[in-house]
């Protein structure tokens, strides 16, 4: 559709709009905050920028950043996930039952984790893709009933003496290779790969069009409802992961707690990271950048002494400005 | 029994046949009736651990008033439309809960001048995520999913996070117990206090509001058509900051009611679990209200609130305990997808068909009050 402009200069705007620069302006204001952020921690806190800081706070960040891959991918086609709670409930403590009733190797353990996921966001995306109802309603159905299935599960107790079998994914020494944590570059290696699919693939370049408008895309041939059952799917695969670390980064014992609020946390990252709530438009780098901005806050908040839950106020503060020099942005590019 | 069993079957056949489903009204007075007699059919046979009367369904209803609040809040503001929506009311319970404490404990205020400022209080609130959405083209989600955060962090750091109480606010329990009603109270069971001077006040305001006033009629009008209502001479932005006013409004009276309710301030009083926004949510799209905005009846999300606890109270005296509160989730997914999916039959049959409610029927439903 480019093709036809012929102003040369007009096309490569066109053509620039459709494939965005390797590095967003977003993403670039996101590394020079967090950066500024870490010196400034560094030089007010004694021991922030150490490694015994930094490697949990990078392991924190891994199954934010992971969800917020499968979130990401969803928010692009215009939909929403808040069923990520009830997900990881369920995944966590059919993962922790097995673990401690059968031993389960590690890397079974994860693909069954991972597999639950998957089974979950494909309910999701079936109904999203063939209910034609909104996917908040239809997430905010699911969550329920995946707290359901979670709390039968749980059968109203803790899961008591998880093995450390999934201590390769945790805080602990085993948990890193030359100081890299594990989960963190797990995260680093998906984020690649779906920033990967998402600028080059025609698979992902879909997405985009199914956010920008469905009827549209679908007109165009592409299978919209294949590709939204997959993205919810690939959600569910990516909480199944984030599950498993989770094991590994907490005690011995699972609580019935386990994913509260994480919904809004990874939703909060991915909005950060300046993917369009109304769709069409996002990147998976700076879903992680957002992540980790977030938990560096959380990080720092606790470092410099301050109450815990002031945390959530700068979250608060960083939403509303990273969308707001977003939405400058695009008030800017759309004046004459 | 069963003959009016039979009876009530033929006719939601018939609305059904006649459309009568699309009508949300409808179906939630059916399912709350299907409710009721197969309650009351398990309770006969003796299936249930206590007995289900009408004692046991008003004593319930203490859980309808904040539900049903909350929901009309998000009715207010969902039915903005451009995907308007609250994430922040639970979090506005919390902060609310907090200042109020503080003003009528900690500063010893009289329990009157407490009660403004705190409801003055939860205006501005409301009124940050309005500005935001309204003024500055914030999508509501994302306002409120940082107010939500702002607020509640605000909440908890106010006392370092440990709650207010003490006997003045105990006094305070007696707004959220049971009185029999004046005059005709005999023959009626024992009614929560909140439901009269809380939600019965609430409701009749809001729906002169909606169905009486020209900011009603905007508020319709900005969630069908945006573009046709600014042109129409509405101002749009000052109408859905003023829906959001009032869901920090709404929010702040359950704030005040949860105090007096639990006898204390507590800063995680509207996020404790799964918060008090998700389920106020669902509430007021089991009641009929478009996420897509411009449709919805206040009557619809009273029902919706009714089914839910009702429904939530029936579990419990068939299914005592856990395994009764677990039963509860399942119960709200199966009526929320139920009733989202059956209703979004028809649309399918069309070519475009979005949202919970067909884009091509929304006059008759917002222009008909009730």
């Amino acid at each position: 559709m480019t093709a036809t402009e012929t102003d040369p200069s007009a096309g490569r705007q066109a053509i620039g709009r459709i494939l965005p620069p390797v590095v967003t302006g977003q993403e670039v204001v996101l590394l020079v905050v967090v950066a500024v952020l870490w010196v400034l921690l560094g030089l007010f806190t004694p021991s922030f920028l150490t490694l015994g800081s930094i490697g949990p706070l990078l392991v924190a960040v891994a199954p934010v950043a992971l969800m917020g891959i499968g979130m990401t991918f969803v928010i692009i086609t215009a939909g929403i996930d808040v069923s990520i709670a009830g997900m990881i409930m369920v995944c966590a403590v059919i993962t922790a039952k097995l673990l401690v009733t059968v031993n389960l190797p590690l890397l079974p353990a994860v693909l069954v984790a991972m597999a639950v996921g998957a089974l979950l966001g494909t309910v999701n995306g079936v109904l999203v893709a063939y209910g034609r109802v909104h996917p908040i309603i239809i997430t905010f159905g699911t969550w329920n009933l995946f707290l359901y299935i979670g709390y039968r599960v749980f059968d109203s107790s803790t899961v008591n003496g998880i093995p450390g079998t999934l201590s390769v994914f945790g805080r602990g020494a085993a948990g890193s290779t030359f100081g890299v944590p594990h989960s963190f570059a797990i995260a680093v290696v998906a984020v690649a790969a779906a920033w990967w699919f998402l600028r080059y693939t025609r698979p992902g370049r879909n997405l985009y069009a199914i956010g920008g408008d469905q009827e549209a895309a679908r007109l165009a041939g592409i299978a919209v409802r294949p590709r939204l059952v997959w993205v919810y799917a690939l959600t569910g695969v990516m909480v199944g992961l984030s599950a498993c670390i989770t094991i590994a980064t907490g005690t011995s014992t699972l609580d019935q707690s386990v994913g509260q609020g994480k919904e809004l946390e990874v939703i909060a990252a991915v909005v950060i990271g300046g993917t369009s709530i109304m769709g069409g438009r996002g990147s998976v780098v700076g879903t992680l950048l957002g992540a980790l901005l977030v938990q560096s806050v959380r990080s720092g908040v606790t470092q410099l002494g301050w109450p815990s839950q002031l945390a959530f106020l700068f979250v608060g503060l960083f939403i509303i400005i990273a969308v707001g020099t977003d939405l400058l942005r695009e008030r800017a590019r759309r004046a004459p | 029994m069963s003959a009016r069993h039979r009876s009530l079957a033929a006719q939601i056949r018939r609305w059904t046949e006649g459309g009568g489903l699309r009508d949300r009204n409808v179906l939630l007075l059916a399912l709350i009736l299907v409710l009721l007699i197969g309650m009351t059919i398990l309770d006969s046979v003796g299936v249930t651990t206590g007995s289900f009367n009408s004692d046991y369904l008003a004593s319930s209803l203490i859980n309808y008033v904040p539900l049903a609040l909350l929901a009309l809040a998000e009715l207010f503001v969902i039915t903005t439309g451009r995907g308007s929506i609250d994430l922040s009311v639970g979090s506005m319970v919390s902060v609310v809960g907090m200042i109020f404490g503080i003003l009528y404990v900690n500063a010893g205020w009289s329990l009157a001048s407490a009660v403004v400022v705190a409801l003055l209080a939860s205006m501005l609130l409301g009124g940050v995520n309005g500005v935001l959405t309204a003024y500055f083209g914030y999508p509501a989600l994302i306002t409120t999913l940082a107010t939500y955060y702002a607020y509640q962090s605000i909440a908890l750091v106010i006392t370092g996070a440990s709650p207010i109480s003490g006997a003045r606010i105990a006094g305070l329990y007696s707004a959220a117990d049971s009185i029999e009603l004046p005059v005709i109270g005999q023959y009626f069971p024992l009614v929560p206090l909140g439901m009269f001077t809380f939600v019965l006040p609430v409701a009749v305001v809001a729906w002169l509001l909606l169905n009486r006033t020209t900011y009603g009629r905007s508020l319709y009008a900005i969630g069908t058509n945006t573009t046709a209502a600014q042109w129409a001479g509405i101002q749009t932005r000052r109408t859905q900051l003023l829906a959001f006013v009032a869901s920090g409004l709404v929010s702040g009276l359950v704030a005040i009611y949860t105090v007096a309710q639990f006898a204390s301030a507590r800063p995680d009083a509207g996020t404790s679990g799964a918060g008090m926004a998700l389920p106020a949510i669902t509430i007021a799209v089991l009641g009929g209200v478009a996420i897509t905005g411009g449709i919805g009846r206040l009557s619809g999300v009273l029902l919706a609130a009714l089914l839910i606890v009702w429904l939530n109270a029936s579990i419990l005296i068939v299914v005592p305990g856990n395994a009764g509160t677990q039963l509860q989730f399942l119960a709200l997914a199966v009526v929320l997808l139920g009733a989202s999916l059956v209703d979004a039959l028809p649309t399918r049959l069309r070519r475009r068909g979005s949202g919970a409610d067909g884009p091509t029927l929304p006059v008759p439903t917002t222009t008909n009050p009730q």
